[in-house]
């Protein structure tokens, strides 16, 4: 009996819907491409026929690469043949990532970041325009793409690919290999823009049998130089707080591995190694494992001997030949140039390494922090992913174990997530506040939870222009508290500071000021830096690293 | 790359100011179409006695921002979009192909009649700069009276807003503001009390008188006063026309807009700076002209030029 009700269903039941449907896709637009090759003049034709309404489409972009041919021809699809989609973006960035929803192409948007178009997205979300999946990391996202949220069709970016659909994706790989994969291996499709078409590629990234088609592009997709910070705009608060980061951070715990953010205050930390850190005898000790991107402000670091190793989310505009002369330190293919992967080194940065350092626009008297400015709706990207302790970790370093602070035989260590903020932003907004604007953002636009980039009890150290406060070591939520407001300066938050208690916070260690540290705060000077603007890292790097023209003020 | 012409308002203006647009046929035309319009010529409305009325700014303003604008398309420069900041918005629904410049003249005069009419004494404007809007709307949630009303007006950037309403409402405000950190809260000298509920009966006489008149659909894009949202269709820019009045002008949200849009080139009609220099603070990459200060002639080259790229 049961046999024979199990014969039946399978009779009746096809396992290839997914294929079938693609191949009668591809079979439409078998007059329209040469091989793998849809015309450059042809792709919005083409896209008509391959994508169908109601499909979820992910489109390639970060905060540095953009598949822009296609996400512009996307957007001049017609939207009687081509509605409701469901797109599926890293970073909303370009003004077409919206119009397509304006337009009525797409309705419904899955997304990590969306800081460039933050504003639009707050009024196309109150005014009905699209309707809001969920807001991720990075990770999250890629993640639900073998899961939940699996494309239909991918839209992605390379340098170069050949006939036969190999491609070359070069320094700037990123996560385009990892949007492949989803659509390639559940019978989706992929096209790729190509800057060129070649008939050898200095490598493979992503081999043909997973790319369905390919289209050359009018212009070469968009890249942002995002990671470069000149350090003439190094302030000397900014120095001193990377002093108090190297003495009271790095050096106490044995950082070994780690990741920083994109401020000016990390970039003074990667500046002041071979200089203050140098002096205090900390070369090899600390620093010396990276997921990072490129940082030209890294150079100076990496030519002094203090890096063994750099793992990149991605590229960097003009570090491409100083990269390819570092194979020593840098992921770097058979041709020499770089091989980044978002998702791996994004994997990396929160499993692996010891510490992420960053900084944030707002803290709450709890140490949650958020960069959400009321009225945008921006979204998270890679932070939260680097900015938080995974629960899970099992395998020590000495700098997570030094994070333990209980006896019990069964106690962990943590990664160190660290803030550095000066305690006013500019235009004298205070850092430190009684209420996160997330919350009203939370309440704006009815999101399911508040937009908080890392959240207080991830939060081991603040670091601000007044000290340290080492939370990790508070045991209590008051406690947490006052080492918060003893640091927080003349903000709303530490004007409710009890200076007494300052003292006694600095002898219990919950607190350390410069003074603790042995650092003069009038040692902390631009001279300390290692490179005082883009030219000198130029002369670092021997001529190698290539500054883009708005970088050169020579 | 993406271009915008802003069109300034009121507090812009300066005597003489329609001497200084350009030299050419173009202008000439809008001057005169202007006169006839009005049966007595626009030249009667920019001096510095005539400027003390409200009716004789608006029509200034919008005269020198249309005659600038058409001296641009003369030259074939065109805009990828269009803002105006409010009496400056009905010169970018001319702009934008939405109304025509002689009924926009007859609009904007009825404009500033009422205008001038409707609160002739103890009703007016301040600034406050440095104080975030959630905190500014607190203040004036918890100074509102009946009697002497006051409300937040427009958002010129994130830290530059205006309180419209009864003088003694505004003092309160400005007074609550310095005590609370402002940089600098201060009255204006306006004496009607512009983009608050007290003109509503503005906005219902523009709204009338706005039926009457023929709209079409915009060829550029415009920005609106009200919701900072790009307008394509003409009855919503109609409206956004007849209740900016009454309601605060988005400036800050309406210019981000147009940069999130991709205007990485912005350049201000004249007469003023204001907006352009609004622009430059929040959009630093972005590349910022007004005629005003850098002259038509280089405003037209660098537009020319930076559209080629």
């Amino acid at each position: 009996m049961m046999e024979a009700t199990k014969q039946v269903v399978n009779q009746k039941r096809s396992w290839t819907t997914r294929l079938d449907a693609k191949k009668k896709r591809l079979e439409s637009v078998k007059d329209l491409v040469n091989g793998l090759v849809i015309p450059t003049d042809r792709i919005v034709e083409a896209m008509e026929k391959l994508i169908r309404p109601g499909d979820r489409v992910v489109l390639e972009g970060n905060n540095q690469k953009q598949a822009s041919f296609l996400s512009q021809a996307l957007a001049q699809t017609n939207p009687k043949n081509l509605f409701d989609l469901h797109m599926i973006m890293s970073s909303i960035s370009r003004p077409e990532h919206l119009d397509i929803f304006e337009q009525g192409i797409a309705k419904k948007v899955d997304f990590a970041y969306a800081g460039p178009q933050s504003l639009r997205m707050a009024q196309m979300l109150e005014d009905g325009k699209l309707t809001m999946g969920e807001i991720h990391t990075y990770i999250e996202l890629y993640g639900r793409l073998f899961v939940d949220l699996i494309p239909s069709v991918a839209l992605v970016a390379a340098d170069k690919a050949d006939r036969h659909g190999n491609l070359y994706t070069g320094p700037n790989t990123e996560e385009t290999p990892t949007l492949v994969e989803a659509a390639a291996f559940r019978d989706g499709i992929v096209i790729v823009q190509v800057n060129e078409l070649t008939d050898e590629l200095p490598r493979v990234d992503i081999p043909g049998s997973w790319v369905d088609f390919i289209v050359v592009a009018d212009e070469p997709y968009e890249l942002e130089p995002l990671f470069t910070r000149d350090p003439r705009h190094i302030t000397d608060i900014q120095i001193l707080q990377a002093m108090m980061v190297i003495r009271g951070i790095y050096e106490k715990h044995g950082v070994q591995s780690l990741n920083h953010g994109i401020g000016y205050n990390t970039a003074a930390i990667e500046l002041l190694l071979p200089t203050y850190a140098e002096s205090l005898g900390l070369k090899g000790k600390i620093c010396k494992h990276w997921t990072l991107n490129p940082h030209p402000t890294l150079i100076p670091a990496i030519e002094s001997g203090w890096v063994d190793s750099v793992h990149c989310f991605g590229g960097e505009v003009g570090m491409e030949k100083y990269v390819a002369a570092r194979r020593d330190v840098f992921f770097t293919g058979r041709d020499g140039s770089l091989r980044s992967n978002r998702t791996l080194s994004q994997m990396a940065g929160q499993y692996a390494v010891d510490l992420f350092i960053g900084s944030t626009l707002q803290i709450d008297r709890d140490g949650n922090s958020s960069t959400v400015t009321r009225g945008r709706l921006a979204g998270y990207g890679g932070a939260p992913n680097m900015g938080h302790d995974p629960g899970g970790r099992r395998h020590s370093t000495p700098a997570w174990l030094n994070m333990m602070t209980s006896e019990d035989p069964l106690a962990r260590g943590k990664k160190l997530v660290v803030q550095v903020v000066e305690t006013f932003q500019t235009g004298n907004k205070p850092v430190f506040v009684e209420s996160l604007d997330a919350i009203d953002v939370k309440k704006d636009t009815g999101l399911a939870v508040a937009p908080v980039m890392i959240y207080g009890d991830d939060v081991t150290h603040v670091v601000t222009e007044e000290g340290i406060a080492y939370l990790y070591k508070t045991d209590s939520m008051e406690k947490r508290r006052q080492a918060l407001a003893a640091v927080a300066g003349v903000t709303p938050v530490g004007l409710t500071h009890d200076s007494k208690k300052t003292d006694e916070l600095r002898r219990e260690g919950i607190i350390a000021l410069p003074e603790d540290l042995q650092i003069r705060r009038t040692d902390a000077k631009r001279s300390l830096l290692a490179a005082k603007s883009v030219e000198e890292i130029v002369e670092w790097s021997g001529g190698l690293y290539e500054p883009p023209a708005k970088f050169r003020s020579w | 790359m993406k271009l915008a012409f802003l069109f300034p308002g009121q507090g812009s203006q300066k005597p003489g100011l329609l001497n200084e647009l350009p030299a050419c046929i173009a202008v000439e035309n809008v001057l005169a179409a202007a006169s006839e319009t009005l049966n007595e010529s626009i030249f009667n409305f920019h001096s510095k006695e005539a400027l003390a009325s409200t009716k004789a700014v608006q029509l200034s303003l919008l005269t020198a921002g249309v005659a600038a604008f058409k001296a641009f398309e003369a030259e074939g420069v065109k805009a990828d979009f269009v803002a105006g900041h409010s009496i400056g918005a009905f010169s970018a629904a001319v702009a934008a192909g939405v109304i025509d410049f002689q009924d926009a003249v007859k609009i904007v005069e009825l404009r500033g009649e009422l205008m001038e009419q409707a609160y002739p004494e103890g009703y007016g404007m301040g600034v406050v700069l440095g104080m975030e809007a959630h905190k500014l709307q607190a203040l004036v949630d918890y100074h509102f009276d009946e009697k002497y009303p006051v409300f937040m007006a427009n958002q010129n950037a994130p830290d530059q807003i205006t309180v419209s309403g009864a003088l003694s409402g505004i003092q309160k405000v400005l007074d609550a503001a310095w005590k609370n950190d402002a940089r600098c809260a201060s009255l204006l000298n306006v004496s009607t009390p512009s983009h608050c509920p007290l003109l509503a009966s503005v906005s219902d006489a523009l709204t009338e008188a706005l039926h009457d008149i023929p709209i079409h659909r915009p060829v550029i894009p415009y920005a609106g006063n009200r919701r900072a949202r790009l307008l394509l269709d003409p009855v919503d820019i109609r409206l956004d026309l007849a209740e900016s009045i009454s309601s605060a002008v988005q400036w800050h949200d309406a210019s981000t807009v147009l940069y999130e849009k991709g205007v990485r080139l912005f350049i201000e009609m004249p007469p003023g700076n204001v907006l352009s220099r609004l622009a430059a603070k929040a959009f630093p990459d972005a590349r910022v002209l007004s005629v005003a200060e850098n002259g038509f002639d280089d405003c037209q080259f660098i537009a020319k030029r930076e559209r080629l790229k």
